[in-house]
């Protein structure tokens, strides 16, 4: 991998709770979805059917900020090891 | 722009799976073909950067909020059908695991983001760079264009697909408007975001970027 390319996703990972846990919660993040789902009264059942210990990028027992953080690392590291597999498996069929 | 667990009538979860599923199969064939370690290597950077991108909201006082897509950076790097390969990496890892958008909205969150985002922008880029000529300006006119329209369509279609629904007879004329004013609003960034991107790939590595070139996939 490019060290450039994961110098900029470690950083992006590291400052991404000032957006997505610190300044979310100040101002309350609100997507369209969200906007539109309330106009027709749509319910978020995820967390009634939650099956990941990760749910919505938090890890247990940890502050919201390391846990998002962390998440943030795990999701990158599953995505590059899926693809570090599939190269593998080219690789082999090459 | 990641529907949850419990927006969608069963018959739409099932209907977009379909097509989702569908799409998915018909470029099974151009895969098989093109595959090589060269390709995956790019496709898994762009998710990865992608995924991180992603965690990035923004929060914008008193408004609506919005977090970077990358669908249509992803059709204008590595062409629609690659593209598509690697949104569809980012918004299954973010399903799976962090329970990112319903498992019985994958399909919908899939066709929204990793298919009708991708090639709209790919397409708009392609359309624009034809037109104006290959230049750092065209390239970043495209992405603006591309990821502005590709977000924005994929936000209707998210609000066709939560709004048609048995139960809401007229839903999708409240939902559609929400989100296709909201998107075509908030798109504007990840148009901007987009176009830059694009312009500093092509300063470094031009021949990355597959809407650049004729051959399309």
């Amino acid at each position: 991998m490019p060290r450039k390319a994961l110098l900029t996703i470690i950083a992006l990972i590291i400052i991404s709770p000032i957006f997505g846990v610190i300044l979310a919660d100040i101002v309350g993040y609100h997507e369209p979805l969200d906007v539109a789902a309330e106009k027709l009264g749509l319910k978020d059942i995820s967390e009634e059917i939650n099956w990941t210990p990760l749910f919505d990028y938090s890890v247990p027992g940890l502050n919201p900020v390391v846990g998002y953080i962390i998440s943030g690392f795990i999701g990158v590291s599953i995505i590059l090891a899926i693809g570090y597999t599939l190269m593998k498996l080219i690789g082999e069929e090459h | 722009m990641h529907i949850p667990d419990g927006f969608l009538d069963p018959l739409w979860s099932i209907a977009t799976y379909g097509v989702t599923i569908a799409y998915f199969a018909s470029i099974l064939k151009i895969l098989k073909k093109t595959f090589s370690p060269e390709k995956v290597s790019l496709l898994t950077v762009l998710a990865a950067g992608i995924f991180a991108a992603q965690m990035l909201n923004w929060p914008l006082p008193g408004g609506t909020s919005l977090h970077f897509v990358g669908g249509a950076l992803a059709g204008i790097m590595l062409g629609p059908v690659y593209g598509s390969l690697v949104l569809a990496l980012v918004v299954t890892v973010q399903c799976l695991i962090f329970h990112d958008g319903g498992i019985t909205a994958l399909g919908a969150n899939l066709l929204n983001m990793a298919i009708v985002d991708v090639i709209i922008g790919y397409v708009v880029y392609r359309a624009i760079v034809k037109a104006m000529g290959l230049s750092n300006k065209s390239r970043f006119i495209g992405g603006l264009l591309g990821g502005w329209l590709g977000i924005t369509l994929a936000g209707i279609t998210c609000g066709i697909e939560i709004g048609f629904s048995p139960q809401f007879p007229y839903g999708a004329t409240i939902t559609v408007p929400v989100m296709g004013s909201w998107h075509a609003l908030l798109g504007v960034i990840e148009g901007v975001i987009t176009g830059l991107i694009i312009v500093y790939v092509a300063s470094k590595n031009p021949e990355i970027i597959l809407a650049d070139k004729v051959k399309k996939h």
